[in-house]
């Protein structure tokens, strides 16, 4: 008797799940326009110097090693508050590369795959990434490399920045200026 | 006391949920119909050749049902019944996890990055959801009448493996923010509700725990296949309304945060 309750409230909670995500997929399909103000700024750079290895050895050969594991912790959740927040943008990225899809113009269309599949590519990477994070956490002392994800999100841009230069050829981009 | 007018529609709403009422009826047939009929416009339209797997089920379900549905209504003996109901179940489990992978090729045909990932975690979960599903199975009451135990056991393990599977192709595409055909979201929805209703109707025919008011449990579970076999007709056959779609584009903002970044980068 207790497994069929457990099985009736699990498909009961299935099926909210999915009439949930049903109607997200509606609502989203009418709030492409609002898209782009979910994107959030986020400095390459000084997540950069967070996953530095040579920085944790650093740390690790110059404090105790109770306080390394405390520093090194704060470390990582800084590292998956990035993570998390490359991801969203990721997620955000691919919904407009999609909607951009939908355009006449193959080079426009060619560019939105393109920035279609990195974005994907880069929220799978930050998922995993964000796995590893919490795994670290667990074991701070262990080594932990991220820089795949902070490679994709250097690609992503890229590929964004090619996007909006094929939409907008009128926006000035900086980098073609400097290329 | 209840008025004269008042009890006479109880007295009909309680002889309307008896097995073999007009209700009863209406519900076994009507989705077999709609779905025979669905199938049939598929056909004319050209869809058979974009969803076999689904055509495939849309032609094979009316068959099978219609099938129990003349064992049950004729004087046949109840093992035939059974036995017909154990092998139709193993058929329709079959072709449903095939729908199933049609609708996962139909969602990451435009998203080739996400492939391997994709095949590699939906193997997992199906393993995990098939250890699951034999663990419960184990842990099964069988009742003297075994084919009926084995029956009930059978689609329970089923539908705890198709509805995690659904599951998680929602959970996938959300995560992913994959977009959906029509089309396909349609099927995947309909099954979606289906594989749940089934789900929770199989774990309580399972343990026997209504006795002798199951059929109550049919009467549900016969409702929600029809809701879903309506939601497949509307998805498949009404067109989706052309919206006009303006040209989507980045901010100017965002790009010139990211392209400071990359300068900052390549001066390095």
């Amino acid at each position: 008797m207790n497994l069929a309750i457990v099985l009736v409230v699990a498909a009961v909670v299935a099926l909210g799940i999915m009439l949930r995500l049903a109607i997200t997929r509606s609502l989203q399909a009418k709030r492409t326009a609002g898209l782009t103000a979910a994107i959030h700024p986020i400095d390459v750079e000084a997540f950069r110097n967070l996953i530095n290895p040579a920085e944790d050895d650093y740390l690790r050969r110059r404090l105790p090693a109770k306080q390394f594991r405390v520093v090194r912790r704060e470390r990582l959740r800084a590292m998956a508050t990035y993570v998390h927040m490359v991801g969203r943008n990721a997620a955000v990225l691919a919904s407009l590369g999609q909607s951009a899809l939908a355009g006449g113009d193959p080079r426009v269309a060619a560019a939105a795959q393109q920035l279609v599949n990195d974005a994907l590519l880069l929220r799978r990477n930050a998922a995993v990434a964000l796995a590893r994070i919490y795994l670290a956490l667990a074991w701070p002392s262990s080594g932990f490399a991220a820089m795949r994800v902070v490679d994709g999100y250097e690609q992503l841009s890229g590929t964004a920045m090619l996007l909006g230069r094929l939409q907008n050829p009128a926006v000035p981009i900086r980098l073609s200026a400097l290329l | 006391m209840l008025p004269i007018v008042a009890s006479g529609a109880i007295v009909r709403n309680y002889v309307m949920l008896q097995p073999h009422s007009l209700l009863w009826h209406y519900l076994w047939v009507a989705p077999c119909v709609i779905l025979a009929f669905l199938a049939l416009l598929m056909w004319r339209r050209g869809l058979h050749r974009e969803f076999p797997a689904f055509f495939s089920y849309a032609i094979v379900e009316p068959v099978g049902v219609g099938l129990l549905y003349v064992l049950d209504v004729s004087p046949v003996s109840p093992t035939i019944y059974w036995r017909s109901s154990f092998s139709f179940l193993v058929v329709e489990a079959f072709i449903k996890l095939v729908v199933i992978g049609e609708v996962f090729t139909h969602l990451l045909r435009r998203y080739p990055s996400l492939g391997r990932i994709a095949k590699v975690t939906i193997s997992s979960v199906g393993i995990i959801l098939v250890f699951t599903a034999t663990t419960i199975a184990a842990y099964a009451n069988p009742t003297h009448f075994w084919l009926i135990s084995a029956t009930r056991i059978l689609g329970r393990s089923v539908s705890v493996v198709q509805c995690g599977l659904i599951l998680f192709l929602f959970l996938f595409a959300s995560h992913f923010h994959l977009s959906w055909a029509r089309s396909v979201f349609g099927i995947a929805f309909g099954f979606g509700i289906s594989a749940c209703v089934f789900l929770a109707h199989w774990a309580l025919m399972a343990d026997w725990l209504l006795g002798q008011k199951s059929y109550l449990l049919d009467f549900f579970n016969m409702a929600a296949y029809h809701v879903c076999v309506l939601i497949w007709s509307y998805y498949l056959l009404v067109p989706q309304k052309s919206a006009t779609t303006s040209a989507v584009s980045l901010p100017e903002n965002s790009l010139a945060i990211w392209n400071r970044e990359l300068e900052r980068l390549l001066q390095q």
